[in-house]
C-alpha cells in the first residue's frame, strides 16, 4: 500500500519537518520551576516527572582575607571557613549529587528528593575536633494526595527565610550574610568542644565544632501548598521536626515547629521558573528547645522569626529581609560553650541586582546588619557591603566575583580588640550545575 | 432529631472522604475520522502526532510541533491531531503540569485521543482507570486510530 505521505505536497511535508525542529529546539529549552521554593523542592510537575532524575551542581571556589592580626593573633571572621586554618584557600564549597523524581509514573502522587553533600563547608567538615565526611542534605517524600495539604517527611530544608531556603539559582553571593550564617545557620556543640583563643597564624584550627551545621535542614513532617487567586500565588507551610538539623538523631523530646506564609504577585502567570517576573512578600516564625550540650538538665528556648519581600523583573531584582533571635545566640565558632544563652539577636539585609541588557552580566550589591546580644555588654554589630559581578556562561554555569567590605564592632573591650581589624574579603567562585 | 443529626455528619463525613478519593468521570469517545475530519474543510494539511513515551521532554516536544504548525499554517488551514497511548497517555492525564497547553491547543481546533487499550491496562494497575484531561477523547486503539487517520490523508508523524 502507498503510504499517503508521498501525496502530500513538498512544500506541506517541508513544513512539516521545519515545524518538527523547531518543536525540538523549544523542548531542549530548560524546564521551569516556581520560584516558590516550597513547590519546587517539594513537589515534582504532575504528568511528566521522571521516575529517576540525577541532579546536582559543584561550585569551586577560591577566597583571600585581608583582615590584619591583633597582636599577631586571629580570630575566626579573619580566616577562611570551614577550616580556619588560612587566610586564603581554594575549596570546594559545595558539591551535590541526587536524584529525584515521582517513582510510579501511573500515579505521580509520590515524589521523593534525595541529596548528598560532598563539598567542604560547616555540614561536612568539622574542623579541629571533627573530619571531613559526606552528608546526606536531604532525603524526603511528599504526598499530594489531599489538595490544600501536600505532606512531606523527611529530611529536607524546613520553611524559613528566604536566604536559607533558596535553591542554588537564588544565591546570588557566595558568601551568606551574617545575619542568616550566625543566627540561622545553626552549629551543635558537643561536650567536648572546648573553647579556643585567639591563635597565630598559621596554625589557628579554630572550628570548633564536632557535629555538622543544619543547612537550614531538619527532619520531620511539614503540610504545605501553594494556591493560585488570579495572578496571586499564595503559600502556606506547618513543620514539625526535631531541631537537629542533617544529624539524623533527635537531641530531646521536644520538638521545633516552623511556620510559613507568602504571597507572590505574578507578572507573568506562564513564566514561573526561578527568575519568574513577580513580587513576593513572606514571613515565617520558628520556635523549639535546645538541650545544653555541657548540662545536660537544662534546656533552652530558641525562637527565630522575620519577614520580607523580593522582587524580579528583569533587569532588576531586589530582595529585603529582617529578622529577630532569641535563646542559643551564636556567639563565634570560638566559643562554644557560650551557646547555650538567652540572649536577643536581630539583623537584615537588602540587596539588588542589575542585568546588563543585551549581555551575559549581571551586578550585585548587597547592604547587610547584624546586632548579636541586643542590650548586653558584649553587644556585637557586624554590618557589610558587598560588591559583585557575575557573568552566566549559560542558565546552569556562572563565574561570581565578590567583595565583601566587613566592619565589626563590640561594646565589649576584649571582643572589639579582635573585631576591629576584620577587613575586606574576595571570593572567586564557578556554578556548574548538571 | 439526634438520629437525623448523626445521618447528616456521617453523610457528610461520606461526601468529604469521595472528595479526597479520584472522581472517575469517563470522558466520551471519539468522533469517527471521517467525521473529525469535517471540522477542518479548508485544512492545507493534515497532521497526525503520535505520543507514545511518558517522559516530559516528549510530552513538551509533540504540544510544541502542535503549536508550531498551528503557527505555521493558521488553525483553519491545518488539521491536527495528538494520539496518546501506552507510557505517552500521561500527557493527557487530568492534572498533567501541560495541562493549560492542551487546553489552549484544543481550542484552537487540535483534537486528543485516548487509547481505550491502554486505559484498560492501566486501570488494572491502579484499581481505577486513570483520570483523563477533559479535553481527551477516547479510541478503541491508538495504533488504530494512527492507521485510520492516515488512510484518510493524515501526515503520521511521531517527534
Amino acid at each position: 500500500m502507498k503510504n499517503k505521505i508521498s501525496t502530500l505536497p513538498l512544500a506541506v511535508s517541508r513544513k512539516i519537518v521545519l515545524a518538527g525542529l523547531c518543536g525540538g529546539m523549544l523542548a531542549a529549552a530548560p524546564n521551569a520551576f516556581s520560584a516558590n521554593w516550597l513547590m519546587l523542592q517539594g513537589t515534582e510537575k504532575p504528568g511528566i516527572a521522571p521516575p529517576v532524575k540525577l541532579w546536582g551542581f559543584i561550585q569551586p571556589t577560591y577566597q583571600k582575607d585581608f583582615s590584619s592580626a591583633y597582636n599577631g593573633k586571629y580570630v575566626p571572621p579573619k580566616l577562611i571557613g570551614p577550616n580556619l586554618d588560612t587566610q586564603s584557600s581554594f575549596n570546594i564549597m559545595r558539591a551535590r549529587i541526587g536524584v529525584r523524581g515521582a517513582p510510579f509514573s501511573l500515579d505521580d502522587k509520590i515524589n521523593y528528593f534525595v541529596l548528598t553533600e560532598f563539598g567542604d563547608n560547616a555540614m561536612t567538615d568539622g574542623g579541629r575536633y571533627g573530619s571531613y565526611r559526606p552528608v546526606v542534605t536531604d532525603a524526603s517524600v511528599t504526598l499530594n494526595y489531599i489538595k490544600g495539604a501536600r505532606v512531606r517527611l523527611g529530611l529536607f530544608k524546613y520553611p524559613g527565610a528566604e536566604e536559607g531556603l533558596a535553591g542554588l539559582a537564588g544565591l546570588n553571593y557566595i558568601n551568606y550574610t551574617d545575619v542568616t550564617n550566625q543566627m540561622l545557620l545553626e552549629r551543635f556543640p558537643d561536650a567536648g568542644d572546648k573553647n579556643i583563643p585567639p591563635q597565630s597564624t598559621p596554625d589557628a584550627n579554630m572550628n570548633a565544632f564536632s557535629k555538622p551545621a543544619t543547612g537550614f535542614r531538619d527532619v520531620g513532617v511539614q503540610v504545605f501548598d501553594a494556591f493560585d487567586v488570579g495572578k496571586w500565588e499564595h503559600t502556606y507551610a506547618v513543620m514539625l521536626g526535631n531541631g537537629s538539623g542533617v544529624q539524623l538523631s533527635d537531641g530531646n523530646a521536644s520538638k521545633d515547629v516552623y511556620l510559613y506564609w507568602s504571597s507572590a504577585y505574578l507578572f507573568d502567570k506562564k513564566n514561573k521558573g526561578p527568575m519568574s517576573p513577580s513580587v513576593k512578600m513572606f514571613s515565617w516564625y520558628q520556635s523549639g528547645k535546645r538541650t545544653n550540650a555541657y548540662n545536660t538538665t537544662q534546656e533552652q528556648d530558641r525562637k527565630r522569626y522575620g519577614a520580607g519581600v523580593t522582587y524580579l523583573k528583569k533587569p532588576y531584582r531586589v530582595t529585603a529581609e529582617y529578622m529577630w533571635g532569641k535563646g542559643m545566640i551564636y556567639q563565634g565558632a570560638n566559643n562554644p560553650q557560650t551557646m547555650f544563652n538567652d540572649y536577643k539577636a536581630n539583623g537584615g539585609y537588602i540587596e539588588g541586582g542589575w542585568f546588563i541588557p543585551n549581555t551575559k552580566w549581571e551586578l550585585d550589591l548587597r547592604y547587610d546588619r547584624y546586632q548579636r546580644n541586643v542590650d548586653l555588654p558584649t553587644q556585637t554589630r557586624f554590618s557589610t557591603w558587598t560588591a559583585g559581578v557575575q557573568y552566566h556562561f549559560t542558565p546552569k554555569t556562572r563565574v561570581t566575583l565578590d567583595y565583601a567590605a566587613r566592619h565589626y564592632s563590640s561594646d565589649a573591650v576584649a571582643q572589639n580588640n579582635q573585631l576591629q581589624d576584620v577587613g575586606g574579603r574576595l571570593a572567586l567562585q564557578v556554578t556548574a550545575v548538571f | 432529631m439526634i438520629r437525623f443529626r448523626q445521618k447528616i455528619v456521617i453523610t457528610a463525613l461520606l461526601l468529604g472522604l469521595m472528595g479526597t478519593a479520584p472522581s472517575v468521570m469517563a470522558n466520551p469517545a471519539a468522533e469517527p475520522v471521517s467525521q473529525a475530519v469535517q471540522d477542518k474543510p479548508f485544512a492545507v494539511a493534515r497532521v497526525a502526532l503520535q505520543i507514545s513515551d511518558g517522559s516530559g521532554e516528549k510530552q513538551q516536544l509533540v504540544l510544541n510541533v502542535a503549536n508550531n504548525l498551528i503557527k505555521f499554517y493558521g488553525a483553519d488551514k491545518v488539521d491536527v491531531e495528538v494520539v496518546a497511548f501506552g507510557a505517552g497517555l500521561r500527557l493527557l492525564f487530568k492534572d498533567n503540569a501541560l495541562g493549560d497547553q492542551i487546553q489552549s491547543l484544543a481550542s484552537e481546533g487540535v483534537r486528543f485521543s485516548a487509547c481505550g487499550n491502554t486505559i484498560d491496562a492501566m486501570a488494572k494497575k491502579l484499581g481505577h482507570p486513570p483520570e483523563l484531561a477533559p479535553e481527551a477523547r477516547i479510541v478503541p486503539a491508538g495504533i488504530v486510530r494512527l492507521v485510520e487517520l492516515n488512510k484518510a490523508g493524515f501526515f503520521v508523524s511521531r517527534p
